[in-house]
């Protein structure tokens, strides 16, 4: 290492206002991140403000890449934590609307939420191999009986399975289930497939 | 062995269909999230306070809120930034409590020394090195500089999050990178 790196001359650096022509650090900053333009003569014609633009350009993105690296330095999270937080979560928070049941006598009010609806919709991904259900949405007003609903669905599709098939599969087995323990009445189930998910094959050989 | 490979596929997700099930009340996928982010959202939240005192309850903090405020995620493929934001806002809160007027005046370190201290000499990467230098900036100056170059805060919002004038703001962004430049020039 030369003595002109372990002491840099800060002067090189185009820091000190009077090696920038009357240019801020301020104005440099915005300079670049405008990328450069539209083109300022009097910054690029300036020595000092092009060694303050190389300096500011060199620590770009720096902070990302370290908090990338603080956060892969870290040790990896122990079930205790993620039991002390979901202790700490209200279970009814993301309950939704209340779905009542068709019921004649007007002294009984049964009901299921929403969240147990989409429950429900999850759950019939356990007898379609190939889908990874995702974010459900139920349109239409659920909170009363007879309202037609419209069920939107984003799924993942499993790398290896037949999409068609598959997703053919998940509407009659949403709709088989939604029949089966609500009273909605499903126009139209929606599913949308917004990527393909491969699962590596070390997890398939753990399973 | 099926609910194995299950909880497998969850954790191999993106985080649209992972955020989407969580949204939705998934229990199972809102774990996989704490996983996936609490390593980032601690080492910010360190990064912002400069000490590990609180970091968990702040971390902690972010989630219970996040579970709770779901629906106004508008797109779960966006999850991350949106945890980082609340977290961000927490650790602001915490600092705030702790010291409730920013010292603003307190914006001049002494200048980078030759000698620098014993962690620094022995950083190997650049990245440890902006990592001490970070350490070293002053309170006001290092929370402008988290927020811009980790949170990616504009100087709009960096101002109102941290109750300064935008020209304050830019002042104190600008003397942190001049502070850093300096530091780094040595691992150039």
């Amino acid at each position: 290492m030369t003595e002109e790196q372990k002491a840099p001359d800060v002067r090189q650096l185009g820091l000190e206002p009077s090696d920038r022509d009357g240019h801020t650090l301020e104005e440099l900053s915005d300079y670049l991140e405008a990328g450069r333009l539209p083109v300022d003569p009097s910054i690029e014609g300036s020595p000092g403000c092009q060694l303050a633009l190389d300096a500011l350009e060199r620590l770009q993105g720096l902070g990302g890449q370290l908090i990338e690296a603080d956060a892969a330095a870290r040790p990896e999270v122990d079930d205790s934590w993620v039991d002390r937080i979901l202790s700490g979560i209200a279970l009814d928070a993301r309950a939704g609307r209340r779905i009542p049941f068709d019921e004649s006598d007007p002294s009984v009010d049964f009901g299921i939420t929403e969240g147990a609806v989409r429950g429900l919709i999850r759950s019939a991904e356990n007898a379609v191999p190939g889908i990874m259900v995702g974010r459900s949405t139920l349109d239409g007003d659920v909170t009363v009986v007879g309202e037609p609903i419209r069920i939107a669905i984003e799924v993942n599709a499993i790398y290896g399975e037949s999409i068609p098939t598959a997703v053919a599969r998940l509407r009659a087995e949403i709709a088989e289930r939604l029949h089966r323990q609500t009273d909605l009445t499903v126009t139209s189930i929606d599913v949308t497939v917004r990527d393909i998910q491969r699962i590596s094959s070390a997890a398939e050989e753990t399973s | 062995m099926a609910g194995e490979r299950f909880r497998s596929a969850l954790e191999q997700a993106d985080d649209r269909i992972v955020a989407g099930r969580a949204m939705d009340g998934d229990v199972a996928a809102f774990a996989v999230l704490v996983r996936r982010y609490t390593p980032m959202m601690r080492a910010y939240t360190q990064r912002m306070l400069n000490a590990s005192a609180d970091v968990d309850d702040i971390v902690q903090e972010t989630f219970v809120t996040a579970w709770q405020r779901f629906s106004e995620l508008e797109d779960p493929a966006k999850v991350k930034s949106w945890l980082m934001r609340i977290v961000s806002r927490k650790a602001v809160d915490r600092i705030r409590a702790l010291r409730p007027m920013l010292d603003v005046d307190d914006m001049e370190q002494a200048a980078p020394s030759h000698s620098a201290p014993a962690r620094v000499v022995e950083a190997r990467a650049g990245i440890e090195a902006l990592g001490a230098a970070l350490q070293e900036l002053p309170a006001a100056q290092r929370e402008c500089w988290v927020l811009r170059e980790m949170g990616g805060y504009s100087y709009d919002e960096i101002a109102s999050e941290l109750d300064i004038s935008v020209s304050t703001a830019r002042g104190l962004l600008a003397r942190a990178r001049k502070f850093m430049i300096v530091r780094m020039e040595a691992w150039r």
